[in-house]
């Protein structure tokens, strides 16, 4: 089954409703998709390049999507575009520039409504929803509820705000460029990476035996465990520090593995791991965390 | 013969137990010799006097409570007969197959041991390369599960689960094309920068592998990922790959490369120079 709904026809009518009110700054929309078998956990996936994510797990089957849009922004490269043109294009290739003359001489003495692409599409296909925002429009910020043991892909690109996660128990993956990852009463594995962002997550329990992630160039790791959670850590960074308030047992930060089997048939490997190791209660859930200036916490949960 | 030799033979001369030719050559010495003479005298004294000491008897009380001992005994195992186990059954059995006499017991348990110790010799001569390919058969068994396990998570859609195969992968002793081919891919082409970093740290363990070195310089231009970035230049620099020097210095001159990333490669290229 597949549905795809989309609701810039919606947009253009409560713009126009906006535009009567002369309040055009925040436009909202709503959207109730169920699942094609509401029996098994879905999944949602978002991808979104400006603006912001916040997903929350409830006790019902559906997923319910709000959606705020935000005042037009424009992108870098409008702005440089724009700027070009005012400038009288020298920035710009010749074909551009001409097609670009030639709108704003019929635009003349006109403003502009922007109505057109303007939206959202939501498809369900095999129990997966998708949800993405057009590229270059303006910014919106979704709010989106969720059963509890949904998993989740998120993405959003290019904004401050990030991603906000809250109870929900099944496989996250997230990335976002500049936004934080806020991961709050989750327990599935959790796959975050952010380019700038700090990235926090807080797990009220972990799902034993599937690895998980985290990685962050600029930002911080902040992870909560529970007290009696068995991991084990592999914890990479190149100027920031690593502090935790576990019994963690480490293992040496460079060390060289030696294993000769050559007695018993086998082979010959040396190898260097450049990683911090450390295990908690003996070890066990694979945690691999990799930053670059930012520091690690590993917090236990009180 | 000296009085030394003599004392150790006095305690057999005086019991009788000498034959022909010590017990004259004693009598010789004895003959012109009053300091052994005098010593046998007193030991015969002592002899004489052990002989003559009377026999000891237990006494009456003793007896009685030997018996009484061996009563209660008796109670006690009468008591433990009802509930026989399997393993004194067995040790019944296995103690009727026994032979009686201690002498019989002995001469049987080495015919054990020998025939034990024997067979097992053999054995392990015959066997012991056949056990050895079969461990290294085991051990290439071992490795083949592992890989198709490896390449079968790699392509899954959770990167979870993408990560539990990277692991796998690096548990393997002798990857093969296969399992080098699929991190290579997932290294180049896996959408999550998690899932790529822990490839590098996968391929890391195989860089002696000839396809290796080659597809992570050939992976530097490509990544978008600062951090996966710099993960490659610092595996780069520690394998010291001096090939790298060329994809480095072609990275600097990109323009969009992160300013730390490029401050790490212009360090690069000094170490490997």
């Amino acid at each position: 089954m597949k549905t795809i709904i989309r609701l810039a026809g919606i947009m253009i009518l409560l713009w126009a409703a906006g535009l009567a009110d002369n309040a055009q700054e925040s436009q909202a929309d709503h959207a109730v998709v169920s699942f094609s078998n509401p029996a098994k956990p879905g999944t949602v996936e978002v991808d979104i390049s400006e603006g912001s994510i916040t997903v929350r797990g409830y006790e019902g089957k559906d997923v319910v999507i709000d959606a705020r849009w935000r005042e037009r922004v424009l992108t870098k490269e409008e702005q440089e575009q724009e700027a070009a043109l005012a400038e009288g294009g020298e920035e710009l290739d010749q074909e551009e520039l001409a097609r670009k003359k030639a709108q704003a001489e019929k635009a003349k003495g006109m403003k502009t409504i922007e109505v057109e692409s303007m939206g959202l599409t939501i498809e369900e296909e095999e129990n997966v929803i998708q949800v993405n925002a057009e590229e270059g429009k303006r910014a919106v910020d979704l709010v989106i509820q969720v059963p509890f043991s949904t998993s989740l892909r998120l993405s959003c690109r290019d904004d401050e705000r990030g991603v906000t996660v809250d109870r929900v128990d099944g496989e996250i993956e997230v990335e976002t460029s500049d936004g934080p990852i806020v991961l709050t009463n989750v327990s599935g594995p959790v796959v975050a990476d952010s380019s700038d962002g700090e990235i926090k997550a807080v797990f009220g329990k972990v799902v034993p035996g599937k690895p998980m992630s985290f990685s962050t160039m600029e930002g911080d790791v902040d992870i909560t465990l529970p007290f009696d959670v068995k991991a084990s850590l592999k914890m990479k960074t190149d100027e920031g520090k690593i502090f935790t308030d576990f019994d963690v047992q480490l293992k040496p930060s460079q060390q060289k593995k030696e294993e000769d089997e050559r007695k018993e048939g086998g082979g010959y490997r040396v190898s260097f791991e450049k990683v911090t190791l450390g295990l908690i209660n003996g070890g066990g859930v694979e945690i691999q965390i990799t930053t670059y200036e930012g520091n690690v916490y590993i917090r236990k949960a009180k | 013969m000296k009085c030394e030799q003599i004392r150790e033979k006095s305690a057999d001369y005086l019991a009788g137990e000498l034959d022909e030719k010590s017990l004259s050559e004693v009598r010789v010495h004895l003959a012109h010799c009053p300091a052994c003479r005098e010593e046998l005298e007193s030991l015969s004294a002592i002899w004489t006097k052990l002989g003559v000491l009377p026999k000891e008897q237990p006494s009456g009380s003793l007896r009685i409570r030997f018996y009484e001992m061996l009563e209660a005994y008796k109670k006690g195992t009468e008591k433990d007969r009802d509930k026989i186990s399997l393993g004194q059954t067995l040790s019944y059995w296995l103690g009727r197959l026994m032979p009686r006499r201690p002498a019989y017991q002995i001469a049987l348990s080495l015919i054990l041991i020998a025939a034990g110790l024997g067979g097992g010799f053999l054995l392990s001569v015959r066997s012991r390369s056949a056990a050895r390919t079969e461990v290294t058969g085991l051990r290439g068994e071992v490795d083949d599960m592992r890989r198709i396990v490896a390449v079968s998570l790699l392509k899954q859609a959770s990167p979870s689960e993408r990560l539990m195969g990277v692991s796998w992968s690096a548990r393997i002793d002798r990857p093969g094309d296969e399992v080098i081919q699929t991190l290579l891919e997932t290294l180049n082409r896996d959408p999550n920068v998690n899932v790529r970093l822990a490839a590098v740290d996968a391929l890391y363990l195989f860089y002696d592998h000839p396809e290796v070195k080659a597809g992570l310089i050939h992976s530097l231009a490509g990544q978008t990922s600062p951090l996966v970035q710099l993960s490659l230049i610092n595996l780069l620099v520690e394998i010291r790959e001096r090939r790298a020097v060329e994809a480095l210095e072609r990275l600097i001159q990109d323009e969009k490369l992160n300013p730390k990333v490029k401050k790490r490669a212009e360090l690069g290229l000094t170490q490997l120079s």
